[in-house]
């Protein structure tokens, strides 16, 4: 869609050109023609056609312009380039006036003859006035396009946003959970109200934090703790958290929900595939300016489904890279049964 | 009376189905696994009327169960995953419960289950096969010590029929699985497993090269050495592939 808009209006805009150039050098010669004493018509009907050629040529700078770019060409060769074209593009449009005029009329050409110079003059200002337009409009042309690439970038940072919005909520983690409190009603009903309010504290804080731009660490770490709780008394002892999290760390902006998935993933695929169980092991560390978040997690090499984690942690990928405008790295690596994702963030 | 065996491995889940159970004077809890290698040697030491068995479980699924199973309970399964809910009557399930479980539908499905119990059944194992989600991702055998092995798709070499069992060639180790070549071949993922041969379905990633050995007559070379036969229309069947 852009490029067809782009190009419909380069079109036009070439049309205009032409047209403007011609207008004004039919307009400023055939005034100075009849200043010099010629009638009105005569005045009009010898500018016209020199103009015409002016004009055009005048378009025809633009491939000059475009080869000249303001942006990368030096300034001599800027300067030259379209010097030699100016004078090259006056001195024709001279000469169709020293061929034109006498055809038309011979006396007035002779009146004419000592004016050349300054028809000359006027040429090349027409023609330098085009090439400042042609810059002009590559220039907004680039803008333009400078505009579209951010707008792009804003919607895929928006599309990121919403797809990782999507992959908190597993509605099977509700489900579940749902289940152990329908479970602990009848024997054990204190823990039952204990766990409908975790569930209903965890959700609250998705909700809030996933409507904001950036988060402390420490408010991250905290959601997942929250979520690891509720896993807690679905897995019982199979489920083991260390969280390590030093000060300057804790302290540093994240995008919110960045590590919720990656946690969720590692119980999900990580823990529950294994019978005994194991540990998962979050760290962060703040060191020269640089946040670093190893999350480390047992996985049967031999699960059945692998997919749902690829996803997980692609949209993870394409968050950070978003908001850190790719200076962050995600790496997910397994080996031995460790599943591990590390991800380095500057500060 | 009936023999319920109960399979989750969520101790909250199992709790209850406990509770659920001890409310009904018709049923009788003979074991409680916490994962599907549990509920297989629970179901060859009990022979129990019911199965009320959970889908995603550690190293062996619900589905893969019902795969080993030598004897063939009434079979419910437990899940919060409703897309499987299709797949289990596919696998001729009896029905299914979603969790968070509800009271009154535990008690439809028990009504169920009582008037399904006494009437003959079909094995479940020889359906389960046949209906499993494709491609298949991973191989349950049961070895004739009881044992039971699982293997990744990924790590298998090429699969080696031997009259009415197969052979599963893994870096040089073979396990024997009770199952025609033919029945395992479709559901293995055609973009990676290659029928080759009447005989032989290989992994493509491990084959080295393809030499010609007399006219019209091929072999395929693996990266470890071995040489299985390639038959012409196993030929054509590579060459579509690669």
């Amino acid at each position: 869609m852009a490029t067809t808009r782009t190009a419909l209006s380069r079109g036009a805009l070439a049309l205009y050109a032409v047209a403007a150039v011609t207008a004004a050098a039919a307009a400023s010669s055939s005034f100075f023609l009849w200043a010099r004493g010629a009638s009105a018509g005569l005045a009009i009907a010898a500018s016209l056609p020199p103009s015409l050629l002016l004009g055009i040529i005048a378009l025809a700078s633009r491939f000059l312009s475009n080869a000249l770019p303001l942006r990368s060409a030096s300034r001599s060769s800027i300067a030259i380039g379209h010097a030699g074209s100016a004078a090259a593009a006056s001195g024709l449009w001279v000469l169709m006036w020293k061929s034109w005029v006498p055809a038309l009329n011979q006396q007035f050409a002779a009146h004419l003859a000592p004016d050349y110079s300054l028809l000359f003059g006027l040429g090349v200002v027409l023609y330098i006035a085009a090439v400042a337009v042609h810059y002009l409009v590559l220039e907004i042309e680039a803008l333009r396009e400078a505009e579209d690439e951010v707008l792009r970038y804003r919607v895929l940072a928006r599309e990121a946003e919403l797809r990782a919005f999507k992959a908190q909520v597993d509605p099977h983690f509700l489900f579940n959970s749902l289940n152990a409190v329908a479970s602990m009603c009848g024997s054990r009903p204190l823990e039952a109200r204990e766990m409908a309010h975790r569930l209903a504290d965890f959700f609250r804080l998705i909700l809030r934090l996933g409507a904001l731009e950036r988060i402390t660490l420490a408010e991250e770490i905290d959601l997942v703790q929250r979520y690891l709780a509720i896993e807690q008394v679905r897995f019982g002892e199979r489920l083991t958290t260390h969280i390590n999290v030093d000060e300057g760390a804790a302290r540093c902006m994240v995008p919110p929900l960045l590590l919720q998935p990656l946690v969720e993933n590692a119980v999900r695929h990580g823990v529950a595939s294994m019978v005994e169980g194991g540990t998962i092991d979050i760290t962060a560390t703040l060191e020269d300016h640089m946040l670093r978040i190893v999350i480390d997690n047992p996985a049967d090499p031999d699960r059945a489904d692998a997919r749902g984690e690829g996803i997980g942690i692609e949209n993870a990928r394409g968050r950070l890279s978003a908001v850190s405008e790719g200076r962050a790295m995600l790496q997910a690596a397994e080996a031995e049964g460790q599943f591990r994702v590390v991800i380095e963030l500057p500060r | 009376m009936i023999r319920v065996v109960i399979v989750d491995d969520e101790l909250p889940a199992r709790e209850l189905l406990r509770e659920f159970l001890a409310a009904d004077e018709d049923c009788e809890i003979v074991a409680e696994c916490a994962n599907g290698f549990e509920a297989v040697k629970a179901v060859a030491q009990h022979d129990p009327d019911l199965l009320l068995l959970d889908i995603q479980m550690p190293k062996l699924d619900g589905f893969e169960v019902l795969e080993l199973l030598d004897r063939s309970p009434i079979v419910v399964f437990v899940t919060a995953h409703d897309e499987h809910a299709l797949r289990a009557f596919e696998v001729h399930a009896l029905d299914y419960l979603l969790k968070p479980l509800s009271h009154e539908r535990f008690q439809q499905v028990m009504e169920r289950v009582k008037r399904a119990a006494g009437h003959d059944r079909q094995p479940v194992a020889g359906l389960a096969t046949s209906l499993r989600a494709k491609p298949l991702q991973r191989i349950v055998v049961r070895g004739e010590d009881g044992a039971i092995q699982v293997v990744p798709v990924s790590r298998l070499d090429y699969i080696e029929a031997a009259d009415d069992a197969i052979l599963l060639a893994t870096s040089g180790t073979k396990l024997r699985k009770q199952q025609p070549l033919s029945e395992i071949a479709s559901q293995l993922d055609p973009d990676r497993f290659v029928r080759i041969h009447r005989a032989y379905v290989v992994n493509i990633e491990r084959i080295e090269k393809i030499e010609l050995y007399a006219k019209d007559s091929r072999v395929a070379i693996l990266r470890d050495g071995t040489r299985l036969p390639v038959s012409r229309s196993g030929y054509q069947r590579l060459k579509e592939l690669l």
